[in-house]
């Protein structure tokens, strides 16, 4: 990603989808960007805090989506213009306070950047945020292309300061984390001061208190702002048509599903035969410009991601408009043409296409895929597994073996963040991780164990917390269970950053988002002040570490480990080996009784290969990160650490 | 000597072949550990953790030295003993007898220290002093009476550690830690169970390398009948007074049906009806009452006086050379002194050790008899 601090006025750039959006909300005189890290969304909080100036843009990663929401929102009730970035995910998380936001509305522009994550390319679910649009009536717009999301993030803060409301602007991975040409606008000159207009009535929305209530007289104001959202989509030129004035087959299409819908289109050559109407202005979705390219077409595909959220209204729509319009033949997901789960592709949607208009869809020479199948048997099967030198490979390395000594099938409840591959990959955790669902919810979960313990239940239940994830959602899950007396053992891995989306700081570094000092919030004093006893341990010392957890294991109540080891990938480890990690051959094992091969077959660090000709153990030079970790747990010794020269 | 002569073929028909899958299925999750340690310490997949065997990874070969060494695996007892053994000297109840013997240490002080007559006390620390050993695995106990084996070099060192614990200690796993030290020859005293585990190393054919049982240099038998399970134990009598305070443990002859805590504050006589349950379940299938895998096994003796008497001396049973010497050197040292051996005396411990062949093999028939239920029923 190539940040120019100086984008120019007019000079066309190429900016990652995210980057555009970055620079929508600068043109728009964004002054409090507020998110929690969350692939595919983190680059665009990262981008503003380069711009970030006290008294000119404030930029921050908040603790979690709620109360990043709620810090934005605090902003525009201030009358400033403020943005809140997540991932799908986090709408969830901050829905609460978004369900009453939208009922008290806002002041200064208020833009909720979601970027989903169809396919689940970097998400444990494939969750869609736009159904939100729909819940909390507020409006929802899809940048299809790279222009479009710069422009469209700029034109929401306008759209949210006229209806007074939340504006939606849903990305998806394949335009966030994709780069296109951009053409950026002007940045206007800020200014405005911070001030909170609250003495009025509570019926003066401008002057009066910002709530709620009561309720249905603002459900109806928050309705009409929706109906006046609706009027101008009517014109708004994101809605783009393209093709025959009357196509034999109408396409709608929103966000990155417009690109796959012209290149599938283009491969078919069907350009004279389908016209695509690229929605922009999703919910509240136009009905007049719906009518107008329904009357024109009898069969109508509707492609999108993931759910058939366009193809519901549409249908609607379509149901109402049915005496003018006459009767229609849809196709979509429920009709099985295109795939409700996972993401689309120009090939689904060409083959969609191609079995609508009787088109053969073209496919893979015979000679290409042939050479394909050659090249797969070839490619090595990656696991996916912790990075050489990963401090949770070796903290679940000592949790699998405390468990199989305490002997009663305790399991780790895990949590979101790298050590969640631990129960994605279960032997990247050793088999050790069983539950893996939201933010802070193993802590949760393992509270809940905690309390089956008169209903039979004797396996001891461990959570395993990463150091953000401990600062997002963990803290009211542990306090429920030092209050309900669980018993519970919480092992927090601290590796001083939120290592996942990208070494994003959290109140456990002393750094804020704008690389500024700020102020620590300890883990182990924390969960000391709740009364848990908290033990602390060092994952690269793994026999004390591992006998501390034992110990624990046994006792009742809430237990605290805090295990704290910077990640492989901190700057102040990133490239600079410990040690110089070798191989005695002559002491090496391999396959034998006594070892069959602990290190690559068991331990698996990739910095550690197995040569099938010598049948030793060696170890990759350029992959290893000199942590030193895998000469403790060779039972010949034949590993060596040198402490590497300081340079 | 110990006869290690073996022809490999002949091993090969006497271990059956297997790996930890089989460990774990036919032994561990069968209740037939005896927490010997055999498996610990030679390889990186099993521990034993407070007496009890745990598997810490997944081991895929299809033979290890876990399986081949396991007493509690299928064991071809037979073919072991005529391997190891003088053919002439073999007997059905006790397996090789050279010679049999009432002893104790002559020493009154050794004895207070260790437990009956003091004999395998006495010998251990001869054979440390002598040099025929230059160190010796004992039994010692952690917190709360868990069961912690100790290495010992200096005779001194193993008059300390002389009483019995009826509590199996993996006193094999710290051979096989010790084997990879730099001791040089490696003495052990060892229940029936671990004599066994130490045999079927020496005759083991998994892997010549990184074995260490080269450095076993004398076995000392111990007697036994059952042994309690630690966790059992430590629970019964915490109950009944301060753990920290046991001294010492004895089970008299079965007419006492007790056993008998020693502690700083008296004794404490509990009823052995409570104790049997504590009895770990491996031991119900065990035929071996004599160790009949050693170089020397000790017991405590029965003499027509009575307990009171009794108490206080060993029967001494004498199964190769290497135990006859040391026997001898002990004796011309006056470190052990004798006395005549009763009439009968032999016999009524061939009925005795016959009586726990006999429970060995119907608590296998009944195993049997509720597998074939379970596949049929």
């Amino acid at each position: 990603m190539s940040v120019d601090g100086s984008w120019k006025e007019g000079v066309e750039v190429l900016l990652m989808g995210n980057e555009a959006i970055a620079r929508g909300a600068l043109e728009a005189g964004v002054r409090v960007a507020a998110g929690y890290p969350g692939t595919p969304s983190s680059e665009i909080i990262e981008t503003l805090s380069r711009f970030a100036q006290a008294g000119r843009l404030y930029v921050e990663w908040s603790t979690n989506e709620k109360v990043a929401m709620e810090v934005a929102a605090a902003a525009s009730f201030a009358g400033l213009r403020s943005l809140c970035v997540m991932k799908q995910n986090g709408v969830n998380v901050a829905s609460d306070f978004l369900l009453h936001l939208t009922g008290s509305g806002t002041r200064g522009g208020m833009v909720l950047v979601t970027c989903d994550d169809p396919g689940a390319l970097s998400s444990v679910n494939e969750g869609e945020s736009r159904h939100f649009a729909r819940l909390m009536e507020i409006p929802l717009v899809e940048p299809a292309d790279f222009q479009e999301a710069k422009e469209m993030t700029r034109w929401a803060f306008e759209l949210s300061e006229e209806i007074r409301n939340v504006v939606l602007v849903r990305s998806v991975t394949r335009l966030s984390h994709a780069s296109g040409n951009v053409v950026p606008g002007s940045l206007p000159v800020l200014g405005g001061k911070a001030e909170f207009l609250c003495d009025g009535p509570v019926s003066d929305p401008e002057r009066g208190p910002v709530i709620s209530a009561p309720v249905v007289q603002k459900h109806r104001l928050q309705q009409e702002k929706l109906r006046r959202a609706a009027q101008l989509f009517e014109t708004s030129p994101f809605n783009v048509y393209a093709g025959p004035e009357k196509p034999e087959l109408l396409i709608i299409t929103s966000s990155a599903c417009a690109l796959y819908s012209r290149e599938a289109v283009a491969i078919l050559g069907a350009e004279g035969r389908a016209g695509i109407l690229k929605i922009g202005t999703t919910w509240p979705l136009p009905p007049a410009l719906l009518k107008r390219h329904l009357l024109g077409a009898e069969k109508v595909l509707i492609v999108e991601e993931v759910l058939p959220f366009i193809e519901d209204q549409v249908k609607i729509m379509a149901a109402e408009q049915a005496r003018e319009i006459g009767i229609k033949t849809f196709y979509g997901k429920y009709d099985g043409t295109l795939p409700m789960a996972g993401e689309l592709n120009p090939d689904l949607v060409a083959g969609a296409i191609g079995r609508i208009l009787g088109i053969a869809a073209p496919s893979l020479p015979a000679a290409y895929r042939e050479k394909l199948g050659e090249l797969a048997a070839l490619t090595p099967k990656r696991e996916q597994t912790f990075c050489p030198g990963c401090p949770h490979r070796a903290s679940y390395w000592i949790i699998r073996e405390a468990l199989q000594r305490d002997g009663r099938r305790g399991f780790v409840c895990g949590d979101i963040g790298c050590y969640a591959m631990a129960v994605l990959f279960q032997a990247a955790g050793f088999h050790t991780a069983k539950t893996l669902h939201a933010m802070g919810s193993g802590t949760g979960l393992a509270s809940g164990f905690g309390k089956l313990g008169p209903f039979g239940m004797e396996q001891p239940a461990i959570a395993v917390c990463g150091d953000s994830t401990f600062y997002h959602a963990a803290v009211p899950a542990l306090i429920n269970a030092v209050h309900q007396g669980a018993d519970l053992t919480f092992i927090a891995l601290d590796n001083s950053g939120t290592a996942m989306t990208g070494f994003q700081p959290h109140p456990g570094t002393a750094v804020n988002a704008m690389g500024e000092a700020a102020p620590l919030v300890d883990i182990g004093a924390l969960c000391a002040s709740l009364g848990a006893p908290v033990f602390c341990g060092d994952p690269f010392d793994p026999v004390r570490t591992r006998e501390t957890l034992n110990e624990i294991l046994e006792t009742e109540g809430v237990k605290v480990l805090v295990l704290k080891q910077s990640c492989a990938l901190s700057p102040e480890k990133k490239g600079k080996k410990q040690f110089l990690v070798r191989v005695d051959e002559t002491l090496c094992r391999g396959e034998d009784c006594g070892c069959n091969r602990l290190c690559t077959r068991i331990f698996r660090c990739p910095g550690l290969l197995w040569n099938r000709e010598k049948k030793k153990a060696e170890i990759d030079e350029v992959i290893c990160a000199g942590c030193g970790f895998c000469a403790g747990i060779c039972p010949a010794g034949a590993i060596i650490n040198e402490e590497a020269a300081r340079a | 000597m110990l006869n290690t002569e073996r022809k490999d073929d002949q091993a090969e028909k006497e271990i059956i072949r297997g790996g930890q899958r089989e460990l774990a299925e036919r032994v561990l999750d069968a209740g037939l550990c005896s927490g010997c340690g055999a498996c610990v310490n030679i390889c990186p997949y099993q521990a034993i953790y407070r007496d009890r065997t745990v598997v810490l990874h997944h081991c895929d070969l299809a033979q290890g030295r876990c399986y081949a060494c396991c007493p509690g695996a299928p064991t071809d007892r037979e073919g072991l003993l005529t391997g190891l053994y003088d053919a002439a000297e073999l007997t059905p109840e006790l397996g090789a007898v050279k010679g049999f013997y009432i002893a104790r240490a002559a020493d009154e002080g050794v004895r207070r220290g260790a437990q009956h007559g003091g004999t395998v006390t006495a010998l251990v620390a001869l054979a440390l002093r002598e040099g025929l050993i230059d160190a010796a695995v004992l039994a010692d106990a952690g917190d709360g009476l868990l069961p912690r084996p100790a290495t010992v070099r200096e005779p001194e060192e193993a008059l300390r550690l002389g009483k019995s614990r009826f509590v199996v200690s993996p006193a094999v796993a710290e051979f096989n830690r010790a084997a990879q030290g730099d001791a040089g020859r490696i003495g052990i005293v060892a229940t029936p169970c671990q004599a066994l585990a130490l045999a079927k190393m020496r005759v083991q054919p998994v892997t010549a390398a990184y074995g260490g049982i080269e450095k076993l240099g004398l076995v000392v038998g111990l007697f036994c009948g059952w042994a309690l399970s630690w966790r059992g134990l430590a629970s019964l009598l915490g109950k009944k007074t301060d753990l920290a305070a046991i001294t010492g443990m004895d089970i008299p002859p079965s007419r006492y049906h007790s056993l008998e805590v020693y502690t700083q504050g008296g004794i404490v006589s509990v009823s052995l009806d409570e104790v049997i349950s504590c009895v770990r379940e491996s031991c119900l299938s065990c035929p071996d009452m004599t160790a009949e895998f050693s170089d020397i096994s000790v017991g405590s003796a029965r003499l027509p006086e009575g307990w009171e008497a009794a108490r206080s001396w060993n029967q001494v049973i004498v199964r190769t050379s290497r135990g006859a010497e040391l026997l001898e050197l002990a004796r011309r040292k006056e470190i052990i002194e004798f006395r005549e051996v009763p009439a009968g005396n032999l016999e009524k411990l061939k009925a005795a050790a016959l009586n726990k062949k006999k429970a060995a093999e119907r608590a296998a028939a009944a195993q049997n008899d509720s597998i074939l239920k379970e596949r049929t029923g």
